[in-house]
């Protein structure tokens, strides 16, 4: 505390104001003594710290001079690493500069040898080794000749190529002369030197016309028929024996160009083809005018039968050649395998141009114009017998119009796929769907109208006299009719799948595969019109039916009193067991079932309307429950029959009740009666007080 | 299954070189190849549209005009709901063939079928055969008519367009029977397109 303080503090003019500073200040010494003695006392371990700090810094000096020369050494290896690095290069460049002086020097050396070589060789008709200088020439690095004309040295390259100029004329030479001569030996030591003089597509060339003149005379020797007349497929030999010559002459330029010059394909194709072209002409020409082609081949044959063998040998005939030209196209990918993608692209591209553009593929075309035009008239010709012998006459109690229409149908089909075209086959599925549908639109025509009774049905209490014997004949054809139609749709349905999947194997690409599908989907209208001609039919036999069906409804719901109890209710079970039995001898049981429900549901629904205009009492009541439960029980095989007469039955128990009061438990669960029928059942009881009935709470 | 409530056969005829291949190109792709070869058989090319917010698919075959192609091409009129015959406005050659033509669709098209005539290439400047003596000839023959240009993409999406609308027209006025085998007399409803006056105008 200072002075001044103090003084304000206490009031030093009097004794005890003075006393009490003093004691203050008294205080305060005493606390500074104190403070001063801590301090002193911290005095010792401070000055040995300094000291140990005054050692550590001698240290560090001595530490600061090791690393200067450590940092003086790293920097001094640095500079002598870049300098040997940059003598290294240096050195680098100068072995490359030398190997490229060595290549070069090696290049003029031989330079001078290869002209003069190739003078020396074709002098000495060693081609072999001409070939070799040329192949050394043209692999020579540019920069050499260029260097060498830089240093004034006469352009070597002057001399060089017409070194190599005169030996390709030689080798021409040679090789046509090889040619002429048919030698065999030297044309292929000939054609091996093209590639190398650079010259690869002048040399498949060259072979290819060689072996064009050759394939020419075999085609020529292929093209004759002798025995035009023929029925065997003459023609059709004698395409295979063409195309075949072609595809031989092709394979072996193929096998000589494949090792040197890949992707030349089509340029020996393009020599080759022509004589292809002209041998399968001039048989297509003979093939016309042998077996009368048309356009119009109603005009050209007495029946569908002969059209027969000159169907099988045109699809041959087609199928041949398309074989070739998938034989074309598979070669084609070989032969460009081991090309880049762009150069088999383009190979396979000009090869496919070629196919597309040679004469055999019109011819193709035209031999399968000829060949669906006639299979066109044989199919429509097969289906007009068939319909023919399948029309309906009096006593015939048969058909076979599906089976027969079906077995051409199939043989069209597979005979139309064995000529290997989509368009083709696609065609005749579409022929085949209509001439389908034209036998589907015959059977409807003959279902429309069925005969009087078509399926055996008793009337009640009534003994049933032999019918005669032309209207069982009738019966017995409709039935088959129906049948017919029943598996027509089937067999139709079959033949799209089969067809499908026969066609499809011809299809190249997705887009033929949709065609083939979506023609395969035509027969499946022909299968809709099967059943709709089915269904038809189905309709006409209920409807046939209705009649007898009333005069059961109303003897099933029927009052008066028979002597024989048993055989009175088993009646009309066994008048339906008659139907189902003679149904089932004819038609599908599937179709048989349909009836079945159709019949029972039409029985049902009469005779509980009926039912609603009868008087009973307990004994007649009791009658028609015994019924409708006999009926019930013939019904309930099928679980669908017992459903269409559960509701009769329960009516027919409702009218036999012993009391109204009853009628609750007679109601069964689903599918209950409802309530105001079952009442309006009730009150036909003529026991049964109307009030009791009112009463009811159902 | 797809996504498609009717489904049409549409059929091209006429020709070679009158440009069916580029109508349908141009409607099915947008495009218009120059150069096109001649096609080979038949071609199928798909193309869902939309009429009256219901799906319709299209399914086109361009039938190849060389002669010797005539037996494929024949076997596809029967199951046409559509035949759209096409002439090269430019060459007279092309429109005098249809007479011919004609007789063939008798011959082998179901005879409700719906038939246009159109006239393409309507973009060239050498015009051989004037608008209204190919519109006289579809009048007197029962056709709609149309002409058309694909290189400049003119009423080609209006034709096909204008027949997915009358197909389906049609196949709602006899609910389409489910097939259309029935050649002989179904009801009378169906749309006449026998009496000429329902010529598309452009």
């Amino acid at each position: 505390m200072s002075l001044s303080l103090l003084l304000e503090k206490y009031d030093v003019s009097t004794d005890e104001g003075l006393q009490k500073a003093l004691n203050d200040i008294e205080k305060e010494e005493a606390e500074v003594d104190e403070a001063l003695s801590g301090v002193l006392s911290r005095a010792c371990s401070l000055e040995g710290r300094l000291r140990a700090a005054s050692q550590a810094y001698t240290k560090l000096n001595d530490v600061k001079t090791d690393s200067q020369i450590a940092a003086d050494m790293v920097e001094k290896t640095a500079g002598l690493a870049r300098d040997v690095s940059a003598k290294v290069r240096q050195l680098d460049l100068a072995r490359s500069r030398v190997a490229e002086c060595q290549r070069r020097v090696h290049d003029l050396i031989d330079l001078q040898l290869c002209s003069a070589g190739v003078e020396a060789a074709i002098k000495a008709h060693d081609y072999e080794t001409g070939a070799g200088h040329v192949s050394r020439f043209l692999s020579m690095d540019p920069g050499s000749v260029a260097a060498a004309r830089a240093r004034g040295a006469p352009d070597p390259r002057d001399a060089m190529t017409r070194a190599a100029n005169t030996l390709r004329e030689h080798l021409v030479r040679k090789f046509e002369e090889a040619a002429r001569k048919e030698d065999e030996p030297s044309i292929e030591r000939l054609f091996k030197l093209f590639p190398q003089i650079g010259r690869a597509e002048e040399g498949v060339d060259l072979l290819a016309k060689y072996l064009a003149t050759q394939a020419e005379a075999a085609i020529r020797r292929a093209c004759i028929v002798s025995d035009a007349r023929s029925e065997a497929a003459v023609f059709a030999d004698a395409v295979t024996r063409v195309v075949e010559a072609g595809g031989a002459a092709l394979e072996r330029a193929r096998r000589a160009a494949a090792a040197a010059a890949p992707g030349l394909l089509h340029r020996a194709l393009l020599a080759i083809q022509p004589a292809v072209c002209a041998g399968i002409r001039r048989i297509a020409g003979e093939l016309v005018a042998a077996r009368r082609l048309s356009q119009d081949p109603a005009r050209g044959l007495s029946s569908a039968l002969s059209a027969e063998p000159v169907l099988a040998e045109l699809a041959l005939t087609h199928s041949r050649i398309s074989l070739y030209f998938s034989f074309l196209r598979r070669k084609a990918e070989v032969d460009a395998a081991p090309l880049k993608e762009a150069e088999k692209k383009a190979s396979k591209d000009a090869v496919e141009k070629i196919i597309a553009e040679c004469d055999l593929m019109r011819t193709a075309q035209e031999i399968l114009g000829y060949y669906l035009a006639l299979e066109r008239y044989f199919l429509e010709e097969s289906v007009n017998k068939a319909l023919k012998l399948a029309t309906p006459q009096v006593g015939v109690t048969t058909s076979s119009l599906v089976d027969d229409v079906f077995f051409i149908a199939r043989k069209v089909i597979r005979r139309a796929v064995s000529a290997g075209s989509v368009d083709g086959a696609c065609c005749v599925l579409n022929e085949v769907s209509a001439q389908l549908e034209r036998a589907a639109g015959a059977l409807r025509r003959w279902l429309r109208a069925p005969p009087h009774e078509p399926l055996p049905l008793g009337a009640p209490r009534e003994a049933r006299a032999a019918p005669d014997p032309d209207l069982v004949a009738a019966r017995l054809l409709y039935l088959a009719h129906m049948a017919e139609a029943e598996a027509g749709a089937d067999w139709a349905e079959r033949l799209a799948t089969e067809a499908c999947g026969a066609a499809g194997v011809l299809a190249r690409t997705a887009a033929e595969r949709e065609k083939v599908a979506s023609c395969a989907a035509g027969l499946g209208g022909a299968a809709a019109a099967f059943r709709a001609a089915q269904d038809l039919a189905l309709a006409a036999l209920t409807a046939a039916l209705t009649p007898k069906l009333q005069a059961w409804a109303l003897h099933l719901v029927d009052t008066a009193n028979t002597e024989d109890m048993e055989d009175d209710a088993d009646a009309l079970p066994q008048a339906l067991e008659q139907l189902t039995e003679a149904a089932r001898a004819a038609i599908s049981s599937r179709s048989v079932e349909a009836l079945l429900q159709a019949a029972l549901g039409e029985l049902a629904a009469r005779a509980e309307a009926a039912m609603l205009t009868g008087r009973y009492d307990r004994a007649a009541a009791l009658r028609v429950e015994r019924r409708a439960r006999r009926l019930a029980a013939w019904a309930g095989g099928a679980a669908a029959g017992r459903e269409r007469c559960a509701r009769l039955t329960q009516a027919a128990a409702l009218l036999a009740l012993d009391a109204p009061q009853h009628a609750r438990d007679a109601l069964g669960p689903a599918p209950r009666m409802p309530a105001p029928r079952a009442k309006d059942i009730l009150a036909r009881r003529i026991d049964f007080k109307m009030e009791d009935i009112k009463r009811l709470k159902l | 299954m797809e996504d498609y409530k009717f489904l049409f056969k549409v059929v091209l005829v006429g020709n070679a070189g009158v440009g069916k291949t580029c109508l349908v190109r141009r409607f099915t792709q947008g495009l218009f190849p120059p150069g096109q070869g001649a096609t080979i058989g038949v071609d199928f090319m798909i193309k869902t549209v939309e009429v009256d917010g219901e799906k319709v698919k299209l399914q086109i075959w361009d039938t190849a005009g060389q002669e010797r192609f005539r037996s494929i091409t024949q076997s596809y009129y029967r199951s046409a709901h559509a035949l759209i015959l096409v002439y090269d406005i430019s060459c007279q050659p092309t429109f005098d063939c249809l007479p011919d033509w004609l007789r063939e669709i008798e011959e082998y098209a179901n005879n409700k079928v719906l038939r246009i005539l159109v006239g393409n290439k309507t973009d060239r400047e050498d015009r051989e055969i004037p608008r209204h003596i190919g519109e006289d000839f579809a009048q007197r023959h029962g056709m709609y008519f149309l002409e058309t240009s694909a290189k400049e993409a003119e009423n080609v999406e209006r034709l096909f367009m204008e027949i997915a609308v009358e197909l389906m027209e049609q196949a709602k006025c006899k609910e389409l029977p489910k097939y259309d085998g029935s050649l002989g007399p179904i009801n009378g409803k169906t749309t006449s397109v026998g009496d000429g006056s329902c010529c598309l105008r452009s």
